[in-house]
């Protein structure tokens, strides 16, 4: 009897595994429509304590008990990437716009909705391709690479790239239900090159992707959790950087504008080719490349 | 001035193939709505230096209009591109139509170029997009580009009010082969007066921080290699933000005319026309950003920091930094 249940559960893991394989087979079979999101009818909303819930996916999203927990990994900000050291401009933005404590939080909601155009711009088409085709990734690292114009931005993106490498090499790497080849030979290309040359960079953007898909995460989820995971931690910035209080920071992430901004901004981007990633918010390259030029600092962009 | 003026060339389309021995134009040619315009070549620092002029009738683009312009620079050629005056865009009947500009260059090893045009000026309602595509072959091809967009017509009143601006600026390594090509350098600006969440949230003067010019300067290779490591010593001695200044007495007396003397004169002149700018060493590139709030400002800065360093007069001679005027 027990052999008979233990049995048929081992079967349901394997066929639960198979369901998510072929699913993913499938979302890449058939890129980069149809977007699951359904387009807002309504803006931005205005008021989050009376915001609609968001637009209901026209097609029936599945959260599986596996991706669900895979999701709560990636969203957890106990990630080990080290994201809490960037500030992504904010810092030197304030800096560049003094202004009385009572205005902060307009100047920072004003920040928060550029700096994420800014990264949906440049960055989500590489998290898209490395998700829908993980043996571009060498390809893309260096496209991303070549598109990063400013050091401080540079730093921060390799930082968190790399470190997120690391933790898929210690601890996620036997949790991957998906085909990890693209990974695995990124990777060993990674360490095995010298610094002197290295050409290989491991930005986060692209390893995001490349990581999300051979966890079974899909598409849409995978870029929602990468812009949820910049807001966060902008926020959290702006929290130790005393612009919000630790109420007002949870607001700003629950409010109904995030949410309909982080959806806009994948509708926007979904379709659009890594050749096509570009800077929508050119001021970002200069607080971001001005923050070396700080005389005090707490973060390291 | 040497022109011809074949009847086939498509409209806008222009070629250029400058050859080193002897050192000369083999190819010139353009059409509607283009026009390039050569005058003699200078020697400078034993090099000959060959300038063109890109204009287009009536000083600029209007909806439609496209321009496609293929410049090749053989090995050990030096090649100065100018504009007469701001590119302006003017306005679209429908923000669909757009003016378009597409610049194909290929630098051979050795070869120089020097790229300081007027800024792009896009008027109110205008549709713009533009791309620089340069193919480097070898590690010795030198570059120096500026690319540039302001406010629109400011004196009007117009700030950043176009419907579509786009450009973009590619850099590939060609070295190996066409097939080979690797993808060194990328900026593309995209700024889209109605698409996007962020047209929701926010006007393009913001995006610019209200800023009324916005530019990028790219150098690249040995000929600007002591201009680049000047603009990153000049960034990392600039004071730094939020520092307190101590006015009056303490003003080191530097010597008239030393680097001490001519930095101070322009960081004073940069913070009266709100000058910011960052420079960044990438893939052997140096990157600098600017912008200020008016394009007198920015041409200011920029023609006394590449005045202060000057190698591109020597080398290029007086006439490429016209522009800057």
């Amino acid at each position: 009897m027990t052999t008979t249940i233990q049995s048929l559960e081992a079967e349901i893991v394997a066929l639960e595994a198979q369901l998510q394989n072929a699913k993913i087979l499938l979302s890449r079979s058939q890129p980069p429509s149809p977007l699951p999101i359904a387009p807002s009818t309504t803006t931005v909303p205005t008021n989050n304590t009376t915001s609609p819930s968001p637009q209901p996916s026209s097609t029936k999203q599945t959260i599986t008990p596996s991706s669900l927990h895979t999701l709560l990994l990636l969203a957890d900000s106990a990630l080990p990437l080290g994201s809490f050291a960037f500030s992504s401009g904010l810092e030197s933005f304030l800096a560049h716009h003094r202004t009385p404590p009572a205005h902060q939080p307009a100047l920072f909601a004003r920040f928060l909705t550029l700096s994420l155009s800014s990264l949906a711009s440049t960055s989500l088409p590489y998290v898209l391709a490395a998700h829908r085709q993980p043996g571009r990734l060498t390809e893309l690292d260096n496209d991303f690479d070549a598109s990063t114009l400013c050091t401080v931005a540079r730093r921060a993106s390799v930082a968190q790239g790399r470190a997120l490498l690391g933790v898929w090499e210690r601890s996620l790497k036997g949790s991957c239900i998906s085909d990890v080849d693209a990974l695995k030979l990124f990777a060993r290309a990674y360490r095995a090159q010298n610094s002197q040359d290295a050409q290989i960079n491991a930005h986060l953007a692209p390893l995001w992707g490349a990581v999300s898909c051979a966890l079974g995460v899909d598409e849409e989820q995978t870029a929602y959790v990468f812009l949820f995971g910049h807001a966060r931690a902008v926020v959290s910035a702006a929290v130790r950087a005393s612009v919000l209080g630790p109420y007002q920071a949870q607001a700003e992430l629950a409010s109904g504008e995030l949410r309909a901004g982080i959806e806009g901004l994948l509708r926007e981007w979904w379709d659009v080719e890594t050749r096509d990633a570009g800077q929508t918010v050119p001021a970002v390259d200069l607080w971001v490349g001005r923050h070396e030029k700080l005389y005090s600092r707490i973060f390291n962009s | 001035m040497t022109a011809s003026f074949p009847p086939s060339t498509p409209a806008g389309r222009g070629t250029v193939h400058l050859t080193s021995s002897p050192s000369q134009f083999r190819a010139l040619t353009y059409a509607y709505p283009l026009k390039l315009i050569s005058p003699d070549a200078e020697v400078h620092a034993n090099r000959s230096i060959h300038t063109l002029f890109l204009l287009t009738y009536g000083g600029g683009l209007v909806a439609g209009d496209a321009i496609d312009l293929n410049i090749t620079l053989d090995a050990k050629t030096f090649l100065v591109l100018l504009t007469q005056g701001s590119t302006k865009i003017f306005k679209t009947p429908d923000p669909q139509i757009l003016s378009i500009q597409k610049a194909t260059i290929s630098i051979n090893d050795g070869a120089g170029l020097v790229y300081l045009p007027d800024p792009v000026q896009p008027f109110a309602e205008s549709s713009f997009e533009q791309s620089q595509m340069y193919y480097l072959n070898g590690p010795q091809a030198n570059l120096c580009v500026c690319d540039w967009v302001c406010c629109g017509r400011a004196a009007r009143g117009e700030m950043w009010e176009f419907w579509r601006y786009g450009s973009r600026n590619e850099i590939w390594d060609v070295s190996q082969g066409e097939d080979k090509k690797r993808l060194l350098l990328r900026d593309n600006l995209i700024l889209d007066h109605k698409r996007g969440v962020i047209a929701s949230a926010s006007s393009i003067a913001r995006r610019v921080d209200d800023h009324g010019v916005f530019g990028t300067l790219i150098l690249r290779g040995p000929m600007f290699e002591g201009l680049g490591a000047f603009f990153l010593e000049e960034f990392e001695k600039m004071p730094r933000i939020g520092e307190k200044k101590w006015d009056g007495e303490d003003v080191p007396k530097d010597k008239v005319g030393s680097l001490e003397d001519k930095r101070r004169h322009r960081l004073k002149r940069g913070e009266g026309d709100g000058l910011l700018w960052t420079a960044a060493n990438i893939r052997g590139f140096v990157m600098v950003k600017f912008a200020a709030r008016e394009v007198e400002g920015a041409k200011h800065w920029l023609k006394a920091i590449l005045h202060d360093e000057g190698s591109i007069e020597s080398q290029f001679g007086e006439r490429s930094l016209l522009c800057l005027k």
